[in-house]
């Protein structure tokens, strides 16, 4: 049986875990967000304004994923 | 970092046991005091000619009024009342957690935005939800929910009713999230070095209230059109 206090530390560790995990996912969505961006400006360099404000959405989109893995690590650490 | 939780008043209504996140109440009463004030001071005088206050104002209408003509075909400006208000509140609420309200000293917790307790967002998603679901049956009837009697129908309905769970907990967790890491972040970058490295974390907090309160609101349109739409 493992004692409350290592128990803690352990929580710890997988919010650590946790976080980076999420991270992987939303650093991937944002990646591709972006390169969308530039094949769109690229192919049609006026459009680069009106591609910028879809292309913020989609990142905020993305980021919320490590947000979500944010929510559960502060939840395992105890910041909440 | 203690800090972080906030001023719990513990009361008993009606034999039930209910916690106030004081705070939290006091803190998004004052966001909609300043959208109400601003907003009876911008209609009071209404001229044909708009001063600049009133040119404002009908530019912010316009923009409401130009996202919700390219998301939704039809009826759409009968939206504009949630959307324009979720919005407004959204953005005043982020952009509270910039000023410098935590020098007012509470039992416990701090004055920082209202939008970093989850009871907040919540709330305002389950009005979503309930908004998105009057106007689905209302448009459609009980189509809205079983469109068709037949296998594909039922399990569409069932995703549909999984949909009115994922929905309402992703909005309010977008918006709780990412508030509350913007606040850690800050205190994390207050932590390694004063003054210096918190102010162009600010910055960008001031970018994301804007780009939540926007995603807030597109996400809301898109729920209320695929609600309102016609079935594909």
């Amino acid at each position: 049986m493992i004692d409350t206090n290592t128990t803690m530390e352990l929580a710890k560790l997988g919010g650590g875990i946790a976080i980076g995990f999420g991270a992987i996912g939303a650093g991937l969505g944002i990646g591709f967000a972006t390169k969308g961006l530039m094949d769109a400006i690229s192919r049609q360099p006026e459009i680069a304004g009106k591609a910028f404000g879809f292309f913020l959405l989609g990142a905020a989109l993305s980021e919320a994923c490590a947000l979500y893995a944010f929510v559960v690590a502060a939840k395992l650490i105890g910041l909440m | 970092m203690s800090q972080m939780g906030h001023w719990v008043y513990n009361t008993v209504i009606a034999g039930h046991q209910m916690s106030f996140n004081l705070d939290t109440i006091f803190t998004m009463w004052f966001a909609m005091g300043v959208i109400i004030i601003f907003a009876i001071i911008a209609t009071r005088k209404l001229t044909l000619i708009p001063s600049k206050l009133q040119a404002l104002c009908e530019n912010i209408m316009q923009f409401f009024w130009g996202t919700l003509d390219t998301m939704i075909p039809n009826k759409n400006r009968q939206h504009v009342p949630l959307v324009a208000s979720l919005f407004l509140f959204i953005l005043f609420a982020n952009l509270m957690g910039q000023l410098p309200l935590r020098i007012i000293h509470l039992k416990t917790g701090e004055l920082a935005s209202p939008t970093n307790d989850l009871n907040l967002t919540a709330a305002m998603a389950i009005i979503v939800l309930v908004y998105y679901l009057f106007m689905g049956f209302k448009t459609k009837g009980l189509k809205y929910l079983l469109h068709e009697f037949s296998f594909t129908g039922i399990i569409m309905a069932l995703v549909e009713i999984l949909e009115m769970i994922t929905r309402p907990l992703s909005l309010a967790i977008r918006l709780f999230a990412n508030i509350f890491a913007g606040e850690i972040l800050v205190s994390v970058a207050l932590g390694l070095s004063a003054y210096l490295l918190p102010l162009p974390v600010m910055l960008f907090e001031i970018l994301v209230a804007f780009i939540q309160a926007t995603v807030f609101m597109m996400l809301t349109i898109a729920y209320i059109s695929s609600a309102t739409g016609e079935e594909h």
